[in-house]
């Protein structure tokens, strides 16, 4: 096979997974474009990136209830509840940061089991279980602050989350760089390639089909520049935000998960047929509890990151997060059919819509017709989605 | 083994099965016998009781009476996963497949190969169930153009010849096929018949659920006519096709009953 016909069997068979980073790609250069650069500076890659990072691990989390053929309304109320107890437990009962955080990550898994029990155990549908739930958190968040309305965190470490960057090395060398985060980019392409080339060889060793080798080293370098260039566009700010290396290892360890663990593997099943699975050996009521379980921690982890971004809880914290994270994760790839959906896809898939929002407002654009251009683009992704599948049948 | 392969006893034996549902006498004190390597044919009229029966060894339903002997041992199943841990194995009609995964992950499902584990997370072992599912397929002569294609990309006939050789993967003793070529094409039914031949060849013990008589008669050593919850007839497969067919049609639909019924007191 030629390379242009190798590489349009390759374009052809990922359409779906391609079609999502080149719509990202083109969505930020058009808005690079149309607002002189502005869109792609330093300055304001990073404030998307920390604009999407409660979005994007509420979109994680989402992607594997909806491969599991359930759907979670209550993570944006649930989100906000659980900031606001957070904010309460530091400023009301003056718990250390840490603490506090880890309690609401705990009572996140909680509000998770307690989803779990009435969708696995009882068999209320999910979408009825959650949206008792959307009501319950939110007169909860309601209850919570009713006396003091929003409460203001005045704890260093904790705003961090939302606001901080990593510390960089203290040498005199580069004084506008962010020294660390080009070693930390430099050591995440070395680790892409090594791993890359040491899949390459296993697969060889074992006789299966591998990329053409220019095609191989085509992606290498390719996704080594996307990699690198990231890792300049923030070293030229202040470096890698916190809320950034939240995502980043929300985004390895889910994806791990899902694609190299048993755990990962029988989510998948479950999605795909419930009753094979089950008939395997696989309890689909433990799935349930654990993707549910992890919907929770993953809500909890958002409340924290956007009460952290506010420096402060408020009464109406988490509004249509649920809806946005369900978005994101359409974009990103998940079928309402179950069983198929990526982690990776999620975050590109809070990463365009948090794009187009950022893009819109840069250029001004109405409010109105932002969420019409959002419509659209939600839109579009799913019907390419169906389209895709349809053909590769 | 303790036994010597002249006198062994059979892989599987089954005594006065009976099983109501409320009044519905669904199976009245049913025998069944498979001795080792044997293919046999399980026939009967809609609510003849087979599907009853084979749920009752495949670990779906217990008995209401009667008892499961399973290589000399008699067993009891609490579930199909626990007859599937026991050696009985079920193919069912619409395959119980994944379609979302590829073959290998189906043919390991539930049973997945582990490299390591760290508490409850436990890493798959890729590349020892592509290789053990490669093998598999090789030997029973099934061609795929690669054991990670997904499952919702082969043809019917190919999920099938999946789903059949996912039952053989771990040394089953029975392997139970419920209508294993309902749904599927000419091309494709004598495929899956071959692989059935194969698999026979190889030594397995198969009980076989079919309203396709040919079916029964090209691959299957005996045949085991139920009806109305009884035992009608249990023969070896001999003799023409059209007098085969004929004969079982007789006793399925009680044309012929001479059945040496063993009045239980």
């Amino acid at each position: 096979m030629s390379f242009i016909e190798h590489s349009k069997k390759i374009l052809r068979e990922n359409i779906r997974d391609y079609g999502m980073y080149i719509a990202l790609f083109i969505i930020m250069a058009v808005f690079t474009a149309t607002t002189d650069g502005v869109f792609i500076s330093s300055r304001n890659i990073v404030n998307l990136v920390n604009q999407t990072g409660y979005i994007a691990v509420l979109a994680v989390g989402m992607t594997l209830v909806i491969v599991i053929r359930h759907i979670d309304l209550s993570v944006g109320f649930l989100a906000g509840f659980l900031g606001a107890v957070a904010a309460i437990a530091m400023v009301f009962w003056h718990w250390p940061s840490l603490t506090a955080i880890l309690f609401a990550l705990g009572l996140g898994i909680v509000a998770g089991l307690l989803t779990a029990f009435l969708v696995a155990q009882l068999g209320i549908p999910s979408f009825v279980a959650t949206l008792a739930g959307w009501l319950g958190y939110r007169g909860a968040l309601q209850l919570v602050t009713r006396n003091t309305g929003t409460i203001i965190i005045p704890n260093d470490a904790f705003n961090a989350i939302g606001n901080g960057f990593i510390p960089d090395i203290p040498v005199a060398i580069w004084p506008n760089v962010h020294k660390l985060t080009l070693i930390l980019g430099v050591i995440g392409i070395a680790f892409f390639v090594w791993n890359e080339i040491s899949k390459r060889k296993k697969l060889q060793a074992y006789n299966f089909e591998v990329l053409p080798p220019e095609m191989f080293v085509l992606k290498l370098v390719f996704i080594s520049l996307l990699l690198g260039s990231i890792a300049w566009v923030l070293a030229g700010y202040r470096g890698l935000s916190w809320t950034a290396v939240i995502v980043l290892v929300v985004l390895l360890v889910y994806d791990f998960i899902a694609t190299k663990t048993v755990l990962g593997r029988h989510i998948y099943a479950v999605g795909g047929n419930p009753e094979a699975a089950e008939l395997s050996g696989i309890s689909v009521k433990r799935i349930t509890f654990v993707v549910f379980a992890s919907m929770g921690f993953l809500s909890a982890l958002s409340g924290i990151l956007f009460a952290s971004r506010l420096q402060s809880a408020t009464t109406t914290a988490g509004t249509l997060f649920e809806l946005d994270a369900i978005a994101a994760a359409f974009v990103g790839g998940v079928s309402a059919a179950g069983g198929v959906g990526k982690v990776t896809g999620a975050i590109i898939g809070a990463l365009v819509m948090t794009s187009l929002t950022s893009g819109m407002n840069l250029m001004s654009i109405d409010i109105s017709y932002q969420y019409i251009v959002r419509a659209l683009v939600l839109a579009i992704a799913v019907i390419f989605d169906v389209a895709t599948r349809n053909t590769r049948k | 083994m303790e036994s010597t392969t002249q006198n062994r006893p059979p892989i599987v034996e089954m005594r006065g099965i009976k099983k109501n549902f409320g009044a519905v006498q669904a199976l009245r004190g049913v025998d069944l016998v498979l001795p080792h390597n044997e293919v046999l044919g399980l026939v009967g009229d809609n609510a003849a009781g087979k599907s009853t029966l084979m749920k009752i060894l495949s670990g779906a339903y217990t008995p209401d009476e009667g008892e499961i002997i399973l290589d000399g041992q008699p067993v009891h199943f609490s579930s199909p996963l626990d007859a599937r841990r026991q050696g009985i194995e079920m193919v069912y009609q619409d395959y119980a497949l994944a379609n979302n995964l590829d073959i290998a992950a189906n043919v390991f499902l539930g049973r997945e190969a582990v490299s390591f584990s760290l508490g409850p997370i436990s890493v798959l072992d890729y590349h020892l169930m592509e290789q053990e599912t490669k093998r598999l397929l090789e030997r029973l002569k099934i061609r795929v153009d690669s054991v990670r294609q997904k499952v919702e990309r082969l043809s019917g006939g190919q999920r099938q010849a999946v789903a059949i050789a996912r039952a053989t993967a771990f040394d089953a003793k029975v392997i139970i096929m419920d209508e294993p070529t309902a749904a599927l094409s000419v091309a494709a039914i004598s495929k899956v018949l071959d692989l059935i031949r194969e698999l026979k060849a190889q030594g397995a013990s198969i009980i076989i659920i079919s309203h396709r008589l040919e079916d029964i008669y090209h691959v299957g050593d005996r045949m085991m006519v139920l009806r109305h919850g009884r035992k009608v007839h249990d023969a070896p497969i001999e003799g023409d096709i059209h007098e085969f067919r004929e004969r079982a049609v007789a006793y399925m639909v009680g044309a012929r009953n001479d059945f040496p019924v063993e009045e239980v007191a």
